[in-house]
């Protein structure tokens, strides 16, 4: 019995150390982005907590402060340039609006071929599941080279109308979102008896009536479940984004901007970054049930 | 019940007279449609443009776009940055998929446990999986590097390698780099899967296994394996087809470099994109990539017998 208890205090160090070991880069990234530049480049020692804590990171990525702040904050003497370009609320509001606009278009078109799916029996619906789940094993780089070609031939990129890039955004990650979110409906969708539906519609509802009044209100925890999922592969989209806009940079894509042949400004990095994980930490506590099936596409439950 | 069926007019063609027969019967079509169109209009046009781009020769010089079916098909044979670029993928691949099954693996059964505290460990496990990729780039970039980097300072300290040692830079441990952030994210989702696994299975050959002197490594190896192998399959094709994309932490971290040390099929098709504009071999180089997905993930599907 002695033996089993300290093989259980064993077991719980272990899990203990296992995932801080898997947390601390998280801790590491957020620590920097309170850390006065002089402590994120030191180079004598790895600094942990030797230093006052700042928020002038957040300030300017965040709250529009200007960058020369920073400098007379820190008595640095360095060039004060690029006062805006680490404002980054701009890029917050457009990922905000990509990834919202995303979620709603994808819910919409995916909740529809879901339903029939589940409920109609037709010619080819193999077929169909088929090809919506083929999307989920095409490299989006396969249709990027020609994407960027046919955005710039009928308007859709940012440069020629704003609108039009974030529209042309928006659908491509729609259409990347897609087989997760058909998939994972269906598979909510066929948890509900189809004698529901029957009863509604001998009752004398519409297959439209039945489904929005009665089917839909009974999945609703697999919408929001799929509907977070989406926004999370949205918000965190980097390629696409990259290619197919230059007005229009997600958070991802602006980060990246930091990068700076005069150095990379690790505080504002590191602070943008810290930002940009909040939402989906929150967002991924509030699925921690369905994640499972969320992320194998509804073939396996938790 | 006839009855009750009779006193009703039939749903969908009666109480709206005014909406076409095929939007008011039971026909799938209107629900189909939305879906069928987006994959139309952006992913098989879209698709077919890359194809016919792959067909044409852009001359460097002019400018002009010239069918010639073979050229760009036959400039990959003998392209060796292609070829680099696919063994960098296969080995990019393969070696994260052999660290997150092992290591997926190995903490699930450390975490499947119903004691107190457990269910906080598992949902902080969940954590990285959202972070944006480019930002778990730049995390990594941060630790890695040479000169303050925690981590690289870590691996210094312990002697493993010289003081100021670049790992991201040396083109010898550039894709161990990269692969210190593919495994650290992704892992959690194979701890995840492996996870619901484990908790699905039945208890009750464990239990004869233990009457029968069976120890903890025999039961793991000849009924929690075995039971599994289907939802590992799943996991690695999944996770097998994200992977052979891969091109995030190799744009943010190494930028392909340095060098082509870690350059794959996407960042290489993505460098003659924005490097040459050459269109119609960037779009042969991705519509490569596409073929090789399709032929690995049937292969293996039907190998295995996996079905999503």
């Amino acid at each position: 019995m002695e033996s089993s208890r300290r093989l259980q205090i064993l077991r719980d160090v272990v899990a203990v150390t296992v995932v801080g070991i898997f947390m601390f880069p998280i801790f590491w990234w957020a620590l920097t982005s309170i850390k006065p530049i002089s402590a994120v480049f030191d180079k004598d020692r790895v600094n942990f907590f030797d230093f006052v804590p700042t928020f002038i990171n957040y300030g300017v990525t965040l709250f529009g402060q200007s960058r020369s702040q920073l400098a007379i904050d820190q008595g640095l003497g360095m060039g004060v340039g690029g006062e805006s370009a680490y404002d980054s609320r701009q890029s917050i509001m457009e990922s905000v609006i990509i990834s919202l606009g995303t979620t709603v278009i994808t819910m919409a078109i995916a909740v529809l071929a879901a339903y029939a799916i589940s409920r109609m029996m037709f010619r080819g619906r193999n077929g169909y599941l088929n090809w919506v789940l083929g999307q989920r094993f095409m490299p989006p780089i396969a249709i990027l080279v020609p994407l960027v070609t046919i955005y710039k031939t009928v308007g859709l990129r940012d440069t020629d109308n704003l609108y039009a890039g974030y529209f042309g955004l928006m659908m491509i990650y729609a259409l990347m979102n897609l087989p997760i979110a058909v998939l994972l409906m269906k598979s909510f969708l066929d948890d509900v008896p189809k004698d529901v539906d029957e009863a509604a519609m001998i009752d004398g509802a519409t297959r439209f009536q039945t489904f929005r009044k009665i089917v839909l209100p009974m999945v609703k925890g697999g919408i929001a479940a799929s509907a977070v999922l989406v926004f999370i592969f949205s918000w965190t989209e980097f390629l696409l984004s990259l290619f197919l806009t230059t007005e229009i940079r997600t958070v991802p894509v602006k980060i990246q901007t930091f990068v700076t042949s005069t150095g990379n400004e690790w505080g504002f990095i590191a602070a943008l970054g810290t930002a940009a994980i909040i939402p989906s930490f929150i967002f991924i506590l509030l699925v921690q049930k369905n994640l499972v099936r969320g992320l194998t596409l509804g073939s396996l439950k938790e | 019940m006839s009855a009750n069926i009779a006193s009703y007019p039939d749903p969908g063609t009666e109480r709206r007279p005014w909406l076409p027969r095929w939007l008011a019967s039971e026909s799938p079509i209107p629900w189909l449609l939305p879906a069928a169109a987006l994959m139309i209009v952006f992913g098989i046009y879209p698709l077919i443009y890359a194809i016919t781009l792959s067909l044409y020769k852009k001359n460097a010089a002019t400018r002009k776009m010239v069918f010639d079916p073979t050229h760009n098909w036959v400039k990959i044979l003998g392209d060796d940055r292609v070829w680099n670029a696919i063994y960098n993928t296969f080995f990019y691949t393969g070696v994260a998929l052999v660290f997150q099954l092992t290591l997926g693996m190995l903490i699930a059964l450390l975490l499947d446990s119903d004691r107190k505290g457990y269910g906080v460990l598992r949902a902080m496990m969940t954590l990285p999986l959202v972070i944006p990729p480019a930002v778990t780039g730049m995390m990594f970039l941060l630790m890695l590097n040479g000169s303050f980097g925690v981590l690289s300072r870590g691996i210094i300290a312990l002697g493993l390698l010289p003081t100021g040692f670049s790992i991201l830079g040396t083109a010898d441990t550039a894709m161990a780099g990269v692969l210190t952030a593919e495994i650290w994210q992704w892992t959690p989702f194979m701890v995840l899967i492996m996870l619901a696994g484990l908790r699905s299975l039945p208890k009750e050959p464990f239990e004869a296994a233990a009457i029968d002197g069976a120890t903890a490594v025999q039961a793991f190896f000849k009924l929690t394996l075995p039971m599994m192998s289907k939802v590992i399959a799943i996991a690695v094709l999944i996770r097998g087809i994200d992977l052979f994309r891969a091109f995030d932490y190799v744009k943010v971290m190494t930028d392909s470099g340095p060098g082509t040390a870690t350059e794959t099929l996407t960042s290489y098709a993505g460098r003659i994109y924005f490097g040459n504009a050459d269109f119609p071999y960037a779009s042969t180089v991705a519509l490569l990539t596409l073929i090789i997905v399709i032929v690995v993930s049937s292969t293996f599907m039907k190998l295995f017998r996996v079905k999503l």
